[in-house]
């Protein structure tokens, strides 16, 4: 592809350009090796952006020394060289796992975002009463009309109307190429109050701090998207059918053995969606006589399907332990409502990390629990396989606990792996059952070639492959966490040496550790208050006051550097816990961060935003920026 | 008119109840610690002045009191319900009853059919198409996956997606809410919508996870569903999440449907029921036995009883009618006259995910209410891109479809005519099912040319149920023909010709299907190779029936 002296020579120039900060037209070294790959590849308007640097985001603050060799897109996957700027995401052996204190803030906080719904709320409803009565054409869609009852009442779309619809500029905005470091939206006003939004047809670039690319696998250039390409050129787009009817290729075999071998476990079985894997999957597990005890903040593709499976459903607070244990010495004493007949069996079902809060389960004390009251345990680690663990194995790698105390491991690939569906782990015996029961092995379409290749290229690359030499072949399959044997990758992927022999993989889980909690802390010492546990990508901000969500959110991306964040509310959370959600990613370089810090510093103060720690605690931004590392070792 | 008032918002309160109370109860603690902040007193005047000032806020406020006590009252009712059947133990009682509880296993290993049946599952080495080769090396004739119209393996949407991949990367990397709403796919929901002549279309990542989640989108507890007996296993998971009040039509007899409709009308008016959201789900080719629904007819009833329809079309879109839209172009039917149409781009265009088409309100809800919509990651760009470039080619080649009608009418010829099997499907569906002939089954295939005409004189079914009136008559064992058709399968896939029966969810579906070997005809292959294909599943079929006898 390309030789080391052409690499070298356009190093060299970029180098000098970026010296001499002379404006010349010609792209970043790295855009200028990746694109070789296909002249067709070459993105106008990726490039456009990319050539002028007026946010400070096409181009790295400190230009590369010809010693340092990225491979990757600077808008994609962020150049940072900096060993200092790692960290691992390991549970501290031998200490208690940290109870996480919700910081509350001032009353009158408390109290203005209650006078703030209050005031929707009456004008909601003044506006629906008065339109009712004088404008009726516009609340006909509401109201019953030619015999039809509304699709959609005004009573239950009150929230939706009243409350959302105010902030939807919030939302749903539309984007364009890779949601990688950087994304492009494009840019859209309303003329009409929110109900239609316009595209002006300009382009913004802002940093994404918003996508659930924790490891920055969305990338379109690089030994992924080769593979990727590859395997659309050998497989085509899709295998055209449900995988128990003729939709099952070798790719699908190969890639579940990978994925059982990544989490420790005998089997997996994939699926096409990760919504799906809960909502077809959880219903071939429990059924009639079962229950199932659920965190409070599931997510909803958990309680779809466990809605589906008839099983009896608890909830116990969110991550409380102790809440939980009351509850099962409960059902497991009384039995089966009505005819305290016992439980033909108990699935505890919790996430790794919640993607509201940043929580992550109190793995430790829930093991200790399974092996008390004998339930089986199912964790949903959507967000946290990848993004946790010094390996990346999700919480369980984490808190250095066996994969076998737990029974059912879920995950997605939407998230950390940069591709799109989701995996079940467990014994071959459950395995081949949900193949066999599972809603989707008969009716729903298969993964497709080019996520799944997605899926074994990224996953191979964190685990590394491993030299065929090195290793005996019953040792490399009972290693956990190991690297993967190359027998189990298809013979075409062709990864490049710094992702095959893990080392970048490795890269970037402690480059994703050190933003978490440089993040995470940085925040907190600031005198915000954040939610969530400290080695969590994911990082809720509070801002409490619904008003401030939309000028939050307009604010940091209308900044000289954008800044492109996700505000969420009510139902989402609670009423009052309006937040602001960060989910970084080891695309980030610690200067993206300090960009993130120095914006949230600016608007906290106008905002009033910090209500966390006292004055005396908090550190200034330049304190903190400069103390990044000591901050992410706390 | 205060009255009036506070009638309206009496009701709108109760369904924003948990808000409410929450609000409430935090309000009356903040206000209790609000009273120690110094100079809250000034404030406190201003808001009482302001209650005078605006009597509708006093009156919400009210409200909203005595929808705390309600509410607390109702839930230590609750509780007390549940007392009556709790028994108090000691806790020492507890420990025993947790040392003796032995839970079932989490899952049953399979039945060694079972198990056979998932060994035989055929995998593929490399692609999907025509002629693909088994990881056994030997090359098959497809008559098992998808492929209608020939899309897999398409070398210009291949390169599309190459370029997809070099601009957008693979996955999206957020739900459609949160920067997961990528270009390509407005870019694709506008192609949908206007290929079938809708307002707006929305996308959803996955065919199967689509009508599942747009049903409970609109239906709710309390809300009216009446479905065809034969609907597949999405729709009837999509019924049951709803939580909605059922009624069940014979299979494809839209004289049924029409009584179900009159009884429930009839019960309406006796009860003064209010009106609630009422809809009439249904498939256009059914996924189960190919039988296709007579649309115009359909769409006259619903229209007179004033239902909205929910057409699924996963098997129709793509496929039939000129240049593949679906049923409404067949019939010539304005698409907006269905409410809902439901298809797949996994199965009509060989990509990936579904859609729902329809008006525009109707799709703006699903963007706030459908489940999977709202909580799952946006597809793939490229993929977007390849069912984008899978309309176009449509649009552009419809010989796609001319060859597809060819073959299915080869095949056709060659099964009607074939005396031990029945073929349920209708002439023109894409998928052909192969039932094994009972001796006492008599239905002709040309009787599927029309929908059903009920014969009146038998009495009309239950509509509360999902069981056919005729259940009692069936005779086949499902057991003996799962396995008699699973040798035909492997005797096929022996000769070389790749077939599936169709895998059913025994014991999760409403009713259990007659068991059937699915065949899925496609454009790719040329008509000769059609016709050899299914002669070598016609001579499969005698074998295997004859080692029977
Ligand atoms: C806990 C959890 N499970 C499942 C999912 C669904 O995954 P996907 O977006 O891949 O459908 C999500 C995604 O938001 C999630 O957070």
């Amino acid at each position: 592809m390309t030789t080391a002296a052409s690499y070298l020579s356009a190093l060299s120039q970029a180098d000098a350009r970026a010296r001499s900060r002379a404006d010349s037209p010609t792209s970043t070294p790295a855009l200028s090796l990746s694109s070789s790959v296909t002249s067709s590849s070459e993105d106008t308007t990726l490039n456009e952006v990319d050539r002028e640097n007026s946010d400070g985001l096409s181009l790295p603050p400190r230009p590369p020394t010809s010693e340092q060799v990225f491979t990757t897109v600077h808008t994609e996957f962020g150049h940072c060289a900096n060993e200092e700027y790692r960290s691992t995401s390991r549970h501290p052996p031998g200490t208690a796992v940290p109870r996480t204190v919700e910081q509350e803030p001032p009353y009158y906080v408390l109290f203005f975002t209650y006078i703030s719904y209050l005031i929707l709320l009456t004008f909601g409803h003044t506006r629906d009463f008065v339109g009712k009565h004088f404008n009726k054409s516009r609340y006909n869609h509401l109201m019953p009309n030619d015999g039809y009852a509304p699709l959609n009442s005004d009573f239950d779309s009150f929230y939706t109307r009243r409350f959302k619809f105010r902030i939807d500029q919030c939302f749903s905005q539309p984007v364009t190429g890779v949601a990688g470091r950087t994304i492009v939206l494009l840019d859209r006003y309303s003329p009409d109050f929110n109900h239609t939004q316009l595209l002006t047809g300009g382009r913004t670039r802002g940093l994404n701090i918003s996508s659930y690319n924790y490891l920055g696998f969305a990338q379109a250039r690089g030994g992924c998207a080769d593979a990727v390409e590859e395997s659309i050129n050998r497989y085509g787009i899709s295998t055209c059918g449900a995988r128990l009817e003729g939709g099952t290729t070798d790719l699908h075999i190969l890639g579940e053995a990978l994925v059982a071998k990544f989490v420790g476990k005998e089997d997996a079985v994939i699926s096409s969606m990760g919504f799906a894997t809960n909502s077809t999957f959880i219903p071939a597990l429990v059924g009639k006589g079962c229950l199932v005890i659920s965190d409070e903040l599931n997510h909803a593709s958990i309680r779809f399907g466990v809605r589906l499976s008839g099983a009896q459903v608890r909830m116990f607070k969110h991550n409380d332990m102790k809440a939980l244990e009351n509850l099962l010495r409960e059902v497991i004493s009384q039995g089966q409502p009505k005819t305290h007949r016992p439980w033909k069996k108990i699935l505890v079902i919790v996430e790794g990390l919640y993607s509201m809060e940043g929580t992550m389960a109190d793995l430790p004390a829930l093991v200790e629990l399974r092996k008390k009251y004998k339930f089986y345990l199912f964790i949903d680690e959507a967000h946290s396989i990848g993004a946790l663990g010094p390996h990346g194995r999700g919480v369980v790698d984490y808190f250095g606990i066996d994969p076998s105390s737990v029974d059912v491991l879920m995950g997605t690939f939407t998230k950390s792996f940069g591709a799109a569906g989701g995996y079940i782990a467990g014994s071959k015996t459950l395995i081949d059952h949900l193949r066999v029961h599972g809603h989707s092995g008969a009716h729903a379409e298969s993964m497709t070639p080019p996520v799944l290749t997605q899926v074994i290229a990224s996953m191979a690359s964190i685990m590394g492959i491993a030299l065929p030499s090195k290793l005996s072949g019953s040792e490399l399959e009972t290693r956990h966490p190991g690297p993967v044997s190359p027998k189990l990758l298809p013979q075409w992927i062709n990864l490049p040496p710094a992702l095959a022999s893990g080392q970048e993989g490795n890269d970037r889980l402690r480059r994703l550790a050190f933003n978490s909690r440089y993040l995470h802390n940085g925040l907190r010492k600031l005198g915000f208050i954040t939610y969530g546990h400290s080695a969590s990508p994911i990082v809720p901000l509070l801002l409490f006051n619904p008003g401030k969500m939309c000028i939050f959110h307009r604010m940091m991306r209308d900044r000289q550097t954008p800044i492109v964040v996700v505000v969420v509310a009510y139902p989402a959370t609670s009423l009052v816990t309006s937040r602001v959600r960060f989910c970084i990613s080891a695309a980030h370089t610690k200067e993206d961060v300090d960009c993130v810090l120095r914006a949230c510093d600016e608007l906290g103060d106008l905002l009033d935003l910090k209500h966390g720690i006292s004055q005396s605690e908090r550190w200034t931004i330049e304190e903190i920026t400069k103390r990044a590392v000591e901050l992410s070792h706390m | 008119m205060p009255l009036f008032a506070f009638g309206a918002t009496n009701s709108s309160l109760t369904a924003l109840e948990p808000l409410f109370t929450f609000l409430t109860t935090s309000l009356t603690i903040a206000e209790g610690a609000f009273n120690k902040i110094p100079g809250s007193a000034v404030v406190l005047r201003y808001v009482k002045s302001s209650h005078q000032n605006d009597p509708g806020r006093t009156i919400l406020e009210l409200i909203l009191v005595i929808f705390a006590i309600r509410t607390l009252l109702q839930s230590r009712t609750r509780e007390d319900r549940n007392g009556n059947n709790f028994i108090q133990f000691t806790p020492k009682e507890v420990d025993e009853l947790v040392d003796e509880w032995t839970p079932d296993s989490l899952a049953q290993p399979l039945t060694p059919s079972e198990q056979a049946d998932l060994a035989a599952v055929p995998i593929l080495a490399g692609p999907t198409g025509p002629k693909p080769k088994l990881i056994n090396g030997k090359q098959v004739t497809n008559l098992a996956s998808l492929n209608f119209t020939g899309l897999a393996g398409n070398e210009h949407i291949k390169q599309q997606a190459v370029e997809t991949l070099r601009r957008y990367g693979l996955g999206s990397c957020g739900p459609p809410g949160f920067y997961g709403t990528v270009d390509v796919h407005m870019a694709l929901e506008r192609d949908i919508a206007d290929f079938l002549g809708t307002e707006e279309a929305i996308l959803y990542s996955q065919g199967f996870s689509t009508i599942s989640s747009v049903i409970p989108a609109y239906s709710k507890r309390g809300d009216i569903i009446v479905a065809d007996r034969g609907v597949n296993f999405a729709i009837q998971k999509g019924i049951q999440i709803s939580r909605s009040t059922v009624r069940w039509y014979d299979h494809n007899d839209l004289k049924s449907l029409e009584q179900v409709l009159e009884g429930i009308e009839k019960e309406r008016k006796k009860r003064k029921q209010p009106l609630t959201r009422r809809f009439i789900i249904t498939e256009g080719i059914f996924e189960r036995d190919g039988a296709m629904v007579d649309l115009p007819k359909l769409v006259e009833i619903k229209m007179k009883y004033k239902y909205r329809l929910i057409l699924d079309e996963s098997y129709s879109f793509g496929t039939v009618g000129r240049t593949g839209r679906g049923l409404t172009e067949v019939y010539n039917v304005l698409a907006s006259k269905v409410d809902m149409i439901i298809g797949s781009t996994a199965i009509g265009l060989c990509s990936s995910g579904g859609f729902c088409a329809g008006s525009h309100i109707v799709i703006e809800h699903q963007r706030i209410n459908g489940p999977s919509f709202v909580f799952s990651a946006s597809m793939p760009p490229l993929l977007a891109v390849s069912a984008s470039e899978g309309i176009k080619l449509l649009l552009s080649k419809s010989d796609m479809l001319e060859k597809l009608r060819v073959n299915i009418y080869e095949a056709r010829q060659i099964l009607d005519k074939f005396d031990l099997v029945t073929i349920p499907s209708h002439p023109d569906s894409p998928i052909i099912h192969i039932y094994l002939r009972a001796p006492n089954d008599c239905p002709t295939s040309s009787s599927f040319l029309h929908p059903f005409s009920s014969s009146s004189n038998t009495k009309p079914s239950n509509p509360t149920s999902a069981l056919p009136r005729d259940a009692s008559t069936w005779t086949w064992d499902i057991e003996e023909e799962e396995h008699l058709l699973q040798e035909i399968v492997e005797e096929a896939q022996s000769q070389g010709v790749m077939i599936t029966k169709a895998k059913q969810l025994r014991g999760q579906e409403n009713v259990e299907p007659r068991p059937s070997i699915r065949l899925a005809m496609t454009s790719a292959l040329p008509p000769a190779d059609t016709r050899a294909a299914v002669n070598t599943v016609k001579a499969a079929v005698t074998k295997i029936l004859k080692r029977r006898k």
